[in-house]
């Protein structure tokens, strides 16, 4: 007997302790995630010696700067470093970040562990705005930006707005209705897609590596317009946390716990999207990164949505910067989409954590 | 002091209307108890009152409050509902969802701090549940996820609490306790306590009040006693009931008997007198019933098993005083019964000279050509005090054509022959 209140008074010392705990986790993690892009920085198809590459980063850094000799840095490497590959590699963190957490949010939401960030037809939505302005002439800027990501941007959010009107019945959202309308608006889309497929002509390729997804073309513009956003969108999501936590328990349950349920849906769903959509506008269709990092860090470290959340948002940006770093290194020069190293990779390592781990699938 | 007054709501879902004026008004302190068939209206009047599904018409007020002129987290610090169904996504500990019912007091992005976790932990050994704190919440019994729930509601620190049929998952040792726990909660801590019940026994042994809802409208309202009336059960659910006070327990105990649809079979207008007594005769009198037969039985001393009974299932029985013999207007009462019968069957009975006379009075039937059927499931010498006499009747109404039968359900295949 006397064990057992011993060992209910460790849980109780342990909950204390959490908070703390919670926090060294996003640290090391955090730390993680620098190195990774620190490394990543280093691959390439131009041989650039990684002491280089921490010289040209140390050069950026204020007060380090000054102690830095760059003297032997050429402006090249400089270029190559700074212009090209810092961008992309930022960009893959952002869109691994974002990925994650929309798919946090949504598997959330729907409780459901098949949901990712396309479910609500983000994805399509986006390949039609990126394949029409492909198929119009990607020359085409718009004040200085390409239009491929406005009109990918634009529509992935046109999308979730028509699919959430088709779901919404007066001021709820039944999500049951907006799993299968989300379904039914992404097959339409995706039938417009191949239309624009067929009439591409030579510009097919183009909307085929699009629709695979990849960074090749970003610049540091593009990481800058989806900075604002993926930090605001993710910002708000880690609001709703604990709220999230208190949907598992249904959303009748909910309610009875004092939260707003169709509100906090709402917003959830709003800002879920938005992320989405300024991911998939830069990257293209980046698939499985939404959908097994929430799985694999919940199945890690807890369905606590307060940590599952940050960690989901770090191992996801850490994640997307390795795919990358291996898609342009695995057949240099060749790259590969990065879609295929995050199917290659996370698919076998999902299944290998499913099989040690079985019992904390239960959904 | 805490009131919860319903005034007048009408709620549907879609167009179909589910509840219709439904008006109420209970104070802290009491437990009441929701009664009613399937698709009464009862899940749905919790579901009114827990502001998940706004009526139409009327308003509930919580202490003078329109509740839904409240914010959803302001009622949740003041009302808990346990659900029918706890299907929970994802797997937490049990501690966590019990700290989950401290969310109404917790700013956005507040943690959990000593003084909830000391709530939530009070809760659990209330609920008995502190061991199992660690335990992911879908590995446990649905026993343990019950009280792991019910847990969750109590820290939340309600006044009132709302439940669902809580003790449908439950043995019967958890129902108990569970329900003790709500009944003690209830008069210390001043909680009005509202749960729905399909067990009328449980609701009669700790609700003051309840509630009889039949399609959508409250039937009966009032102490639990004056609401759980054979007469009300029987309207509403369309069942016959027994309802009566235990000998031991002094509690309202209810036993169904048959529904009061099979009884509405067409009838075979035969009519079987049943001669019994000391409870021999209520399988005969219930299967025959059952079967469509028009039972009559007689004459039995009130008082007497197989009296109640006939009594409760409706059927006309000729009586004597308890513990009287029979008296000659008894006789002839019963005489004049056994007239109307067609076949006589005589129970598995002990007789005494007290009620001796019913044997003679089925000899007089067997002359009168009646068919006659004697259940012998025990031995006659053996229930036989009347030094022999009863035996000697016996023995001479089969051996003028009486069939001699083992068992009720031979005498109902005999009973068919006619």
């Amino acid at each position: 007997m006397t064990t057992t209140v011993m060992s209910a008074n460790e849980v109780e010392t342990t909950y204390f302790r959490r908070a703390s705990r919670w926090k060294l986790i996003v640290i090391v993690l955090a730390v993680a995630l620098t190195l990774t892009i620190i490394l990543s920085l280093n691959v390439g198809f131009a041989q650039i010696p990684f002491s280089t590459v921490l010289n040209i980063i140390a050069k950026r850094m204020p007060f380090l700067g000054n102690l830095v000799d760059s003297s032997n840095v050429s402006y090249v490497e400089e270029t190559i470093i700074i212009q090209i590959r810092m961008p992309r590699i930022l960009a893959g963190a952002l869109v691994g970040a974002a990925l994650a957490a929309a798919g946090v949010v949504y598997q959330g939401i729907f409780k459901n562990p098949m949901a990712d960030p396309y479910v609500l037809g983000v994805s399509s939505g986006a390949a039609v705005g990126a394949s029409l302005a492909i198929v119009l002439g990607i020359g085409f800027t718009l004040l200085g930006v390409s239009t491929v990501p406005i009109l990918a941007f634009a529509g992935s959010l046109i999308a979730v707005f028509v699919v959430y009107n088709i779901s919404r019945i007066g001021s709820r959202v039944p999500v049951t209705t907006l799993l299968l309308s989300g379904i039914a608006v992404s097959i339409f889309l995706s039938a417009i897609v191949a239309v624009l497929q067929v009439i591409a002509g030579e510009r097919l390729h183009i909307i085929v590596f699009w629709l695979m997804g990849g960074f090749s073309y970003v610049e540091w513009k593009d990481v800058l317009a989806i900075l604002p956003l993926i930090c605001l969108g993710t910002m708000v999501i880690y609001f709703y946390a604990r709220d999230l936590n208190i949907l598992a328990l249904g959303e009748e349950t909910a309610q009875h716990l004092g939260v707003d349920v169709e509100k906090v849906k709402k917003l959830l769903l709003i800002f879920g999207s938005l992320v989405t959509a300024a991911a998939v506008s830069v990257s293209g269709l980046i698939g499985f990164v939404g959908l097994i990092i929430p799985h694999m860090t919940r199945i890690v470290i807890g369905p606590d949505h307060r940590i599952l959340l940050p960690t989901s948002i770090i191992v996801g940006a850490t994640f997307l910067v390795i795919c990358d770093a291996v898609a342009r290194m695995i057949v240099s020069p060749v790259e590969l989409p990065v879609g295929v190293i995050t199917a290659l990779s996370g698919g076998p390592f999902l299944i290998y954590l499913l099989r040690k781990k079985k019992e904390s699938y239960a959904i | 002091m805490v009131i919860l007054t319903v005034d007048g709501i009408d709620c549907y879902y879609g167009s179909v209307k589910v509840l219709e004026n439904v008006c109420f008004s209970v104070k802290e302190r009491d437990f009441v108890g929701v009664l009613g068939p399937n698709g009464s209206g009862k899940t749905t009047l919790l579901r009114g009152i827990s502001r998940a599904l706004k009526p139409h018409r009327g308003v509930i007020l919580l202490n003078d409050v329109d509740i839904y002129a409240l914010k959803s987290v302001e009622v949740a610090k003041q009302m808990a509902v346990v659900p029918q169904d706890n299907v929970i996504a994802f797997n937490f500990t049990a501690l966590d969802i019990v700290l989950m019912g401290r969310h109404p007091h917790l700013s956005r992005f507040q943690m959990e701090s000593e003084k909830d976790i000391a709530i939530a932990k009070r809760a659990m050994e209330l609920t008995n549940t502190r061991h199992l704190a660690e335990r992911p919440i879908n590995e446990l019994s649905g026993g343990e996820r019950q009280r792991v729930i019910i847990a969750r509601a109590l820290a939340q620190e309600p006044t009132v609490l709302l439940l669902d049929e809580p003790t449908v998952h439950l043995d019967i040792n958890n129902q108990l306790e569970i329900m003790d726990l709500l009944k003690e909660l209830c008069i210390k801590k001043g909680l009005i306590v509202l749960a729905v019940f399909h067990d009328f026994d449980l609701a009669t042994r700790y609700c003051d009040s309840a509630m009889l809802l039949n399609n959508g409208r409250i039937f009966s309202i009032g102490p639990i006693e004056t609401v759980l009336t054979g007469e009300n059960i029987k309207k509403v659910f369309q069942v016959n009931m027994i309802v009566k006070r235990h000998p031991v327990t002094n509690m309202l105990y209810i036993v169904p008997l048959s529904t009061s649809r099979s009884k509405t079979k067409p009838s075979k207008d035969i009519i079987v007198h049943i001669i019994c007594g000391g409870g021999s005769g209520v399988p005969i009198m219930k299967t025959l019933l059952e079967q469509g037969y028009v039972v009559t039985t007689g004459v039995l001393n009130t008082l007497d098993t197989d009296y109640d009974a006939a009594c409760t299932l409706g059927i006309p029985v000729v009586n004597e005083a308890p513990f009287s013999p029979i008296t000659k207007e008894s006789h002839k009462a019963n005489l004049a019964m056994i007239d109307e019968a067609s076949a006589i069957i005589i129970g598995n009975v002990p007789f005494g000279y007290g009620n001796l006379k019913n044997l003679e009075a089925a000899k007089v039937a067997l002359e009168r050509g009646k068919m006659i059927i004697i259940v012998e499931e025990t031995s006659v010498h053996r229930r036989d005090f009347t030094n022999g006499r009863a035996q000697n009747l016996l023995r001479e109404l089969k051996s003028k054509g009486a069939i001699a039968v083992e068992s009720c359900r031979e005498a109902l295949s005999k009973l068919q022959a006619l």
